[in-house]
């Protein structure tokens, strides 16, 4: 498995140089009131979806930025332009 | 036809050699010797080891893996394992392209002693008794005997043995490439070659990779005259071209593994004399590929079709004109297209005498120019015949020649039979990138119906012969290539090499033979020569259901071994498809595996250098005789004597004073308007409590309440902190920062301070003393409390930040400065304490103290299984702040109160109970409850105490625990120990606030 991402600071790298983040899955839960399951399934459960998904990666071998990106797990390849707008 | 005369040789060629041609790439006057089973043979260089043992008379070079058969050289290019000897130790080396060096010592493999008289050679008759997959269904049952049908079968049926004597290529000279490129081209034939000139015009950067050690592909051996100049001296002419090319890299000697998403093109470089390595890998990531890989002969499957001597066409024509080798003496040639013809015309011509040429292609089909060439020569070109089957016991002797369609057979004795069904693209580059290939019933060869982005096919595997279609083909896939890589539009360029391409002949029609003529039950005609898979074998997967390919190849074990799809692949499906009565273009491909050319494993493991960090202190350490050990990235000093329980080490802390080089702590600095929302996110105690000038300690969990790092914070002004981390953390410190407050867009900025600061700790009762000679700052008790953090004055104005820390549960200041003044602050100190004995501590007497102490290490007193509370430390734990969303926080919530959890305790062993070690199992009667993390006898102490991870119920204060360890199966001691809270030493703490 081999494929390139686009760095927002560095432009287009080898995979080699990211640190995956997992998907999107939004930001913490307020904490308050939060159940023990609605933290696990936060936490823990993730949809496999064989269609391009958001996803986080970190530029570890490079400048060390979080970003966001779109991605197909199905190809491995990024995906331009759309997905960006849904947040 | 006209062919170029090889021109005479000034001299006489040695003992099995022909007279060197122009073609020649052996060097007659550069003898290399070596030894074949103890025996020496010469060779010369530019001799493979195939084609040196070949020349010495050697025809048996191996035995096959199930019928111990005889086996001979085959191809010339590794594509079946018949050909695998041991080379220096090193088993499985391909002899058809190892290049001979001299002094190696080449052993055969698979056999007891030589390979023309091995024992097992016996069971050639029995194949009855070992149809396909009776592997799997005859040795299973009764199961108890399975290790003695396994052994015994492993005796006899395998490859090489390995020496683990032999130092297996940790030699050092195992390197690494990484590589860009606009253009990657596979292959450096004709059409590669014309590629990359097309493709380098642009301006593009471009890299050619290449197996063999030269340029030119099928072209480089061949002298028949086109166009006004023998066809090597055309792919010379393209070769001066090439390397006169300056944005062009070319790779010879460098075969391709695969070819993987986005266009990285992996494979690896052998080294010549010239180079610094034995094996080079690279990987080259390129905007576009061109693959022009060529094709090889595609395997006839007929009865006793690997009796040595029988051979590929591509290998005999090698033979003769790459290593000036005779292939034999009497040839007789069953081929399907018309470059074997040619292959037949040049040998006759080399002076081996071609008896008959079959040609399962009926008449009519043939090159008019190369029938003419062969009655011209009084060859006989038989239309329409192929051979039925090979005679001779340990090589040929003689063959049977009959009609395709049935009737009277023919007789000829031989010692070279040259058989090939056609030629077969190297689909393998295409396969790995992921092209669809489809059977194609024009060429009868798999063809690329449908390429990835970026890729592209040329030359003779797209079914092209005529040198001038073979190079247009290449010149426009490189055009292509050099658009798509720099985004231009299709150019004119590339219009006039399309129009070009189009022009000339397009792909010459191919044979669909699937076997010789008159197979039989085919009990000995070969499909697979790597697993001595034969056509009978194909029938009974088939009959037994496995009637695909892939099913097949699984059941069988077609095209499992080293020659993988190469030998196998097409002819496999087209006999599946034949069999089963399916039309021939339904045959499919089995899936190809990389690697398609196999690297040494030394040189995937990689040149291995140990790249480590050293502190400011590294020799400072070494010169006090430190024994360093890796410690993360960090090469740390352990000890300093051979003590490995370091009691002087320990005692001098404890009695006295010691000093310890801790400059691989995670030093960090984090400043901004929102510095204190982070830690307050990624830290699980209340932030807002840290003061200036005092340090707080407090730790990381992650999301499943693990303890993930400790460290202490200090507030150094407005929205401005320093802290510190454990050595491990300090990589991932700044990513797990960012990461958790990624949604949140706050300002604030976080520098991993590290490497820029160097930290010694000096502690013991005398620490106070030492520091206070190098400083005129205020360091007593009273104006320097415990956790008090503060910048003091060193020496001659040194500026240190000091924090009165207690990891090792003595009075102790930890002194953080600039890297480049540790040297300095150690001289300084070590000269202060000269007189009170001061000296230094490594990480085994940090170990031993802190644990006394009953100071937890992450990883050693926590694992995966524990939280923060389980281990005693939730008294950090800020429960009422959700508002953060600290990290960790909700899961700790959730197991605070949950029942049969882990618990870290502390134990004292009991009198006379001797030492158990770190590891040993707590025990409830035959039940494991939990684990030892650490335990020491303490001199200061007096006694052995230590501390487990239990379950629950066994935690109590006072409850004993038995411990037991496993010195060898079976034999085991226990321990009775008491359990007590894990503070053994000074539980009060009066010592390191003193």
């Amino acid at each position: 498995m081999t494929f390139r991402l686009t760095c927002p600071v560095c432009g287009k790298r080898d995979v080699y140089e990211f640190t995956f983040g997992g998907q999107e899955r939004g930001p913490r839960p307020e904490q308050e009131e939060l159940s023990a399951e609605d933290h696990f399934r936060w936490m823990q459960f993730r949809m496999i979806p064989c269609e391009p998904q958001e996803e986080w990666w970190y530029h570890a071998q490079g400048c060390g930025v979080w970003f966001r990106t779109t991605r197909d797990p199905g190809t491995n390849l990024e995906v331009e332009g759309d997905g960006d707008g849904d947040e | 036809m006209a062919m170029s005369e090889a021109p005479s040789a000034e001299r006489s060629p040695p003992p099995g050699r022909l007279p060197p041609g122009p073609t020649c790439r052996v060097d007659f006057s550069r003898p290399l010797d070596f030894t074949f089973l103890g025996r020496g043979v010469r060779g010369f260089a530019g001799d493979t080891v195939a084609s040196a043992l070949y020349a010495a008379g050697v025809r048996t070079f191996g035995r096959s893996l199930k019928y111990h058969r005889p086996r001979g050289l085959y191809s010339m290019e590794g594509e079946s394992s018949n050909t695998f000897m041991a080379i220096d130790g090193v088993p499985n080396e391909c002899a058809e392209t190892t290049r001979l060096r001299a002094g190696m010592s080449v052993r055969a493999q698979n056999v007891r002693g030589d390979p023309r008289t091995d024992f097992f050679g016996l069971i050639d008759p029995f194949d009855r008794l070992m149809p396909a997959g009776f592997y799997y269904r005859l040795f299973h049952r009764p199961y108890g005997l399975w290790p003695l049908f396994q052994n015994g079968l492993r005796r006899m049926a395998g490859t090489g043995v390995l020496d683990t004597q032999h130092d297996h290529g940790r030699d050092g000279l195992r390197a690494e490439r990484y590589m860009n490129a606009e253009v990657a081209i596979v292959g450096g034939g004709a059409a590669g070659m014309s590629a990359a000139l097309a493709a380098a015009e642009s301006g593009l950067r471009v890299c050619l990779f290449e197996r063999r050690p030269w340029l030119g592909g099928h072209l480089a051996w061949r002298v028949r005259d086109f166009e006004g100049e023998p066809l090597h001296a055309r792919a010379e002419a393209l070769a001066r071209r090439l390397r006169a090319a300056e944005n062009v890299k070319v790779f010879t000697n460098s075969p391709v593994t695969g070819v993987w998403g986005e266009n990285l093109v992996t494979g690896f470089t052998i080294g010549t004399e010239d180079d610094p390595f034995r094996e080079c890998h690279w990987e080259c990531r390129a905007a576009t590929v061109v693959v022009a890989a060529g094709c090889m002969d595609r395997p006839l499957v007929f009865n006793h079709n690997d009796r040595p001597g029988v051979m590929q066409a591509g290998a005999a024509w090698r033979l003769a004109r790459t290593c000036a080798v005779r292939p034999g003496w009497a040839a007789v040639f069953s081929v399907a297209d018309d470059q074997s013809l040619e292959a037949a015309v040049d040998l006759s011509d080399l002076g081996v005498e071609v008896r008959g040429v079959a040609d399962a292609r009926e008449a009519g089909r043939q090159d008019p120019e190369l029938v003419a060439a062969l009655e011209k020569r009084g060859i006989p070109l038989l239309p329409g015949w192929a051979v039925s089957r090979a005679m001779g016991r340990r090589r040929v002797r003689a063959c049977e020649l009959r009609p395709l369609d049935g009737g009277g057979s023919s007789h000829f004795q031989c010692d070279l039979l040259v058989a090939n069904g056609g030629m077969q693209p190297r689909i393998g580059v295409l396969a790995t990138a992921k092209a669809r290939l489809a059977y194609c019933t024009h060429t009868h060869t798999y063809q690329p119906a449908e390429l990835p982005p970026g890729v592209f096919a040329a030359g003779s595997m797209t079914g092209l012969r005529d040198p001038r279609s073979i190079e247009g083909s290449g010149r426009l896939a490189g055009c292509r290539a050099a658009d798509l890589a720099s985004g231009a539009a299709s150019d004119r360029r590339t219009d006039t090499a399309r129009r070009d391409a189009d022009a000339l002949p397009g792909p010459v029609a191919g044979c669909d033979i699937r076997h010789g003529s008159g197979i039989g039950r085919g009990a000995k005609a070969f499909v697979d020569l790597d697993e001595d898979g034969t056509y009978k074998n194909v029938k009974e997967s088939a009959a037994q259901g496995f009637d695909v390919p892939e099913l097949a190849k699984r059941f069988g074990g077609f095209g499992l071994g080293p020659g993988q799809y190469r030998v196998t692949g097409q002819n496999l499906a087209m006999i599946m498809a034949d069999l089963r009565g399916d039309p021939i273009e339904t045959a499919t491909p089995t899936t190809v595996r990389p690697p398609l050319a196999p690297p040494s494993l030394a040189t995937l493991a990689g040149p291995g250098h140990d790249v480590h960090k050293r502190t400011p202190l590294h020799a400072e350490q070494a010169a006090h005789g430190a024994v360093f050990r890796r410690a993360g990235p960090w090469q740390r000093a352990r000890y300093f004597s051979d003590d490995v329980t370091c009691r002087a080490e320990i005692r001098n802390v404890r009695n006295n004073v010691g000093i310890l080089d801790s400059s691989p702590l995670g030093k960090f600095r984090i400043f901004g308007p929102d510095a204190l929302n982070a830690l307050q996110r990624v830290y699980i105690s209340d932030m807002r409590k840290t003061r200036p000038g005092r340090c707080k300690y407090s730790a990381m969990c992650n999301d499943m309440g693990h303890l993930l790092d400790d460290g202490v914070i200090v507030e150094e002004g407005e929205d401005d902190y320093y802290f510190t981390t454990s050595s491990g953390r300090a990589g991932a410190t700044v990513e797990w920062f960012r990461f958790h407050t990624r949604h949140d867009g706050w300002d604030y900025n976080l520098v991993n301070l590290t490497d820029v600061l160097g930290s010694l700790n000096i502690a013991g009762p005398n620490a106070r003393k030492v520091l206070q000679r190098v400083t005129t700052d205020d360091v007593t008790n009273e104006a320097f409390p415990y956790m008090a953090c503060r910048p003091i004055t060193v020496g001659d104005g040194v500026r240190a930040r000091c924090l009165r820390l207690g990891f090792v549960g003595e009075l102790s200041y930890e002194l953080h400065v600039p890297s480049s003044y540790s040297r300095y602050l150690w001289d300084l100190l070590m000269e202060a304490g000269a007189d009170l004995g001061i000296r230094p501590f490594g990480l085994e007497a940090q170990y031993c103290l802190r644990a006394e102490k009953g100071h937890i290490i992450i990883g050693a007193e926590s694992e995966a299984r524990v939280t923060l509370t389980d281990i005693g430390m939730g008294w950090m734990w800020d429960r009422k702040d959700t508002a953060s969303k600290k990290v960790g926080a909700p899961a700790l919530r959730a197991c605070e109160k949950q029942p049969g959890r882990m618990k870290l305790v502390g134990f004292r062993v009991d009198e006379g109970q001797g030492s158990p070690r770190d590891g040993a199992l707590v025990v409830d009667g035959a039940e494991i409850v939990g684990y030892v993390c650490t335990t020491r006898r303490s001199e200061a102490l007096g006694w052995q105490y230590g501390m487990a991870l239990v379950c629950d119920g066994h935690a109590a204060k006072g409850a004993t625990l038995s411990l037991q360890e496993e010195h060898k199966p079976g034999k085991r001691a226990t321990f009775s120990a008491t359990a007590i809270p894990p503070h053994f030493y000074d539980p009060r703490g009066t010592r390191l606030r003193a």
